[in-house]
């Protein structure tokens, strides 16, 4: 092509990179932002400073060092982050040689896929924002693009196509291609089940609990704000201080780490029946990329493609890539594992040689004063607890390899994970079986909107105790330090501890943002192939089959199409004349047209006027505005100050009909 | 698109290409007439995807199967957005070709080797704006854009480029059109039967012009004896001291001095008179000694076997006189 892209057109393709590329350099690790917007700058400057593309050599050691650059940070180009990343530098070292308008184009286009794939991360509502400002910007830079190519260019030798035009035709674009969009998002045929999974290397779990627990790992959590799950209940939902949803259950501890045990895979000998008092809700959880589901204890029913474990651990067959819905019911009366096989108990009981002796010799004492009671044994360490000048803390000093010894005796600062760890191994060296449980607890209730929502920052851990009889009986130490963790949530177990738990207004106005984020997901992204079916059902439509549903989407197409070609005519119409003069007085016969005789295409405005006076009771002033129209438009050239006075009095007119 | 579709037909046998021509002039006549002026109606105007829009349909294609696997919601609105955007840019396509009015094809002669300036006259009737409408014909290179004004006319320009010299149909012309996102094509064809006079070039080194027996050697150009007659650029040959050295100088080239005779010669140029064995060439060379001689005020007058022009002066008899070359059979 003999056609270069032009200065504007460039400013608009690498702002739509720019745009499309932004939440994804938000994300990749900082030299690689680093190296996209050096691509970015470089284009831009070179387009104000007339810089040559440079040469073939320098291209490709640009290409290969981003390339470089993208393995060096995620050690392979496979996986979803690592993979975008790439994307983003490769078109980073395109915008080197683009000057051409397929360059430009190509840029352009692989913007929209930049936008697409950022909704593997993530697909919160403001990024519908995101979604609609980068569309927007990639398609006026294809319009540029386009004028390049075809504008006249005869004199100036540069297309010199007005911007504000093409901005304006983009956005009409927009405008006109959504409702059509939404029909086919609306009923386009879904997938019931995917045609094939995501390899688990290809994901980066990075938010919500893991499935081990190192002391002083979930306090990263409690800093994280986002959402874990909302869950709405049928029925009332139970006491904020039974809200204990259960995650992974960790067994094994070498004295800093404790981690599950693939003993507890197999299925539990017994689940609970489903009787009096179970609870039913719904869980939306956010993708997490893990396995895990949480729900209360003890759960009775769960979803399909899920394993329940021993210790009724919920696990998905697949890695949770998207907002996801699960039904589970619960039954919180349930007798867990009345009698401990011999392995269990071991690994209950098992703790690192040589370590802790304080607490060794501490649970030695508390044996021999309750030598058969457990269940009053762990009665008085949670007195302890209570009474002892234990505290509630997010600044926690490292332990060492006495943790627990440090901890009860010598700290006795800390949170969930500090006590539920010191639990643990206090009752272990009392004989008592324990195991360390990991989830959430509590939540905000979302009154307004009758669900519950559970943010990052609710994480937390508590302990199981198995006693005879009574079977694996839960035990929260951190409750009997602190009550008001569990009572009212982490945040008011904290007071004044950081700028974020301070600002209440700022805490209800993200509460509020949430209401919106829960519709969002109910309605939009768990929108699957479920709900469209009972959403056509719902119209009467059951019978339609995969044909039927895909005819039926054209016809609302089909449908559709004069709704646009009136959008389009609105717009048309709404291109308004340079005139202010004729804008002013079209706004007259406006308000006129409405109830009075409109003016018809012959008429003058002469001719109809006496016609639109008859009807009203302030006809003088339309007479006279008439008469001031037609001599101001048709007259010699009228002084500025007379046209505002025009256009002020047309502006303030309004028609009194009688 | 377009460029490659042609580029193959050109590649085909020239029997094969004169059928399917011959082929697609009846199928276009019967979607209506194609000769101007005309206005492009529905079953005229043919669209298809560029290039470019394949490439969106492909990567459109991945979205869709990807967003629908994960059922991603946000996804499946980004692909469906996108592919509303490219439905509705190739209704807007089509729209911004149908309904335009061809007035008319204008062409002016030429010498060979240079471009003919094929001029379309196009109108828009329809009130609204139609931007980005270009002209090309087969084979060669693409026009300039033109934007139309609504209910305003406006001129498309198209080089077409000339080898010899006779009578050039400008043949079918294709007026398309990739507004707004390039995306897809509009395309419609328009014949306008109108064939252009391509005149000889003219000969870069000519031989003298012999002097026939109605011209006396004093009927040649004058010498500094005569009447300054005017200044024109210097061809070698031209003697040193005729050289216009003050003038040159502001005009960046050489001039020299023209000097004529009040009384002029009167030449006829013969072909068969002409010192060179190829009849293009002779052509050629006539052409020169014509346009020499019009410059030069002379009256010439020429004989092409059995076509004649007595001598005259001026541009009527000029172009008269290259029409007669550029028709000799």
């Amino acid at each position: 092509m003999r056609v270069r892209l032009g200065a504007s057109t460039v400013v608009f393709v690498l702002a739509a990179f720019l745009v499309a590329a932004g939440p994804h350099l938000l994300a990749i690790p900082a030299w690689l932002g680093v190296f996209v917007l050096a691509g970015v700058a470089w284009r831009g400057a070179a387009e104000f400073r007339g810089w040559r593309p440079p040469g073939r050599l320098v291209r490709i050691g640009v290409t290969f060092l981003g390339l470089g650059l993208v393995i060096a940070a995620y050690g392979t180009l496979w996986g979803r982050r690592a993979a975008t990343a790439l994307l983003c530098v490769m078109l980073a070292s395109k915008l080197l040689e683009m000057y051409r308008l397929r360059d430009g184009r190509m840029v352009a286009a692989l913007s929209f896929f930049l936008v697409a794939t950022q909704f593997l991360f993530s697909q919160r509502l403001e990024l519908v924002v995101w979604l609609l400002a980068a569309c927007w910007l990639a398609t006026i830079a294809l319009l540029r693009i386009q004028r390049d190519e075809d504008a006249p260019r005869a004199g100036t030798g540069s297309a010199t196509a007005p911007v504000r035009s093409t901005i304006r035709g983009a956005a009409a674009m927009m405008l006109l291609a959504l409702p059509f969009a939404l029909v086919l998002f609306v009923l386009f045929p879904r997938l019931a089940s995917p045609l094939w999974g995501l390899p688990e290397e290809a994901l980066d779990g990075r938010t919500g609990l893991s499935d081990e627990m190192s002391v002083g790992e979930i306090a990263s959590l409690f800093e994280d704000d986002s959402p874990a799950f909302r869950v709405t209940f049928q029925g009332e939902p139970p006491p904020r201080s039974e809200l204990y949803w259960r995650g992974p259950v960790l067994w094994r501890f070498d004295g800093r780490t404790w981690t599950r045990v693939f003993y507890v895979n197999q299925a539990p000998e017994r689940v609970p029946d489903v009787g009096p008092g179970a609870l039913r809700y719904t869980v939306q959880i956010e993708p997490t990329e893990r396995r895990w589901l949480f729900a209360l204890d003890h759960p009775a029913r769960w979803p399909d493609r899920t394993r329940v474990s021993m210790a009724f651990e919920l696990l998905r067959d697949e890695p949770l890539t998207a907002l996801t819905p699960y039904d589970v019911i619960s039954q919180p009366d349930f007798v867990d594992t009345p009698t401990l096989l011999p392995l269990y108990r071991n690994l209950a009981l098992d703790l690192p040689e040589d370590s802790n002796p304080r607490t060794r010799r501490y649970a030695r004492e508390l044996r021999e004063r309750f030598p058969d009671d457990d269940a009053a044994l762990i009665g008085e360490v949670l007195r302890w607890f209570n009474e002892g000048p234990f505290y509630y803390s997010l600044d926690t000093a490292p332990l060492g390899r006495h943790g627990a010894d440090e901890f009860l005796f010598d700290l006795r600062t800390g949170y969930c994970e500090y006590y539920a760890s010191a639990f643990a191994v206090l009752m272990r060296h009392a004989g008592i079986p324990t195991r360390v449980v990991t989830g959430y607890q509590g939540g905000y209730w979302q009154a307004a909107d009758e669900y519950l929502l559970v943010r990052n920052s609710d994480a937390h851990a508590w302990n199981e105790v198995w006693l005879e009889g009574r079977g694996w009986t839960r035990v929260d130490p951190t409750s009997a330090v602190s009550p008001t963790r569990i009572l009212d949530g982490a945040r008011s177990a904290l007071p004044g501890a950081g700028g974020w738990l301070s600002a209440d207004w700022a805490f209800q106005l993200r509460n509020q943002y949430d209401r919106l984020q829960h519709l969002w997901n109910r309605w939009v992204l768990g929108f699957d192939a479920d709900r469209q079916e009972s959403m056509l059902r719902r119209l009467g439509l059951q019978t339609l089959g995969l044909a039927g549903q895909a005819a039926l989407m054209v016809a609302a197409i089909l449908l559709l199409a004069p709704l646009a070609w009136w959008l389009r005519g609105l717009l048309a119409g709404a291109r308004r004349t340079p005139d202010p003069l004729v804008r002013a007085w079209r706004r007259v016969e406006q308000r006129l047209g409405r109830a009075g005789p409109s003016r018809r295409a012959h008429e003058t405005v002469r001719e109809w006027m006496p016609r639109a006076a008859a009807t009203l009771q302030n006809r003088d002033e339309l007479l006279a505005l008439a008469d001031r129209y037609q001599r101001l438009r048709y007259g010699p050239d009228p002084a500025d100050a007379a046209i505002r006075t025009f256009v002020e009095r047309c502006r303030r007119w309004r028609p009194r009909f009688r | 698109m377009s460029s490659h579709a042609s580029s193959s037909v050109r590649r085909f046998p020239e029997a094969v290409r004169q059928r399917f021509a011959r082929w697609l002039d009846g199928a276009l006549r019967r979607r209506g007439p194609i000769d101007p002026p005309l206005t492009l109606r529905y079953r005229q105007v043919f669209i298809l995807p560029t290039a470019f829009g394949w490439m969106i349909a492909l990567l459109l294609h991945g979205m869709l199967l990807g967003s629908l696997n994960f059922n991603n919601s946000m996804g499946l609105l980004t692909t469906f957005l996108l592919a509303c955007l490219g439905l509705l840019s190739m209704h807007l396509a089509f729209r911004n070709l149908e309904g335009i009015r061809v007035e008319a094809v204008h062409v002016r002669p030429v010498f060979a080797g240079q471009a003919v300036d094929v001029h379309i006259e196009l109108a828009e009737a329809a009130g609204r704006p139609r931007l980005g409408i270009v002209c090309r014909r087969p084979g060669s290179a693409d026009g300039e854009g033109v934007d139309l004004e609504a209910n305003a006319t406006a001129v498309a320009r198209l080089a077409l480029a000339t080898e010899r010299r006779g009578r050039l149909p400008v043949g079918r012309l294709r007026i398309r059109t990739r507004q707004p996102l390039g995306l897809f094509e509009a395309w419609s064809w328009v014949d306008s039967r109108a064939t252009v006079r391509v005149w000889p070039r003219p000969a870069d080194r000519p031989p003298p012009p012999p002097w026939t027996a109605a011209s006396r050697p004093s009927s040649r150009p004058g010498d500094e004896s005569d009447e300054f007659h005017g200044l024109r650029p210097w061809r070698e040959g031209d003697p040193v001291h005729r050289i216009a050295w003050k003038a040159s100088q502001r005009h960046d080239q050489l001039l020299a001095r023209q000097f004529t005779r009040p009384e002029r010669g009167r030449i006829v140029f013969r072909l068969d008179q002409v010192p060179a064995t190829d009849l293009e060439d002779r052509l050629s060379i006539l052409c020169r000694w014509i346009l020499d001689a019009e410059r030069d005020g002379l009256r010439y007058g020429l004989e092409l076997g059995a076509w004649q022009t007595a001598p005259d002066h001026g541009e009527p008899h000029l172009r008269r006189c290259l029409d007669a070359l550029a028709d000799h059979p």
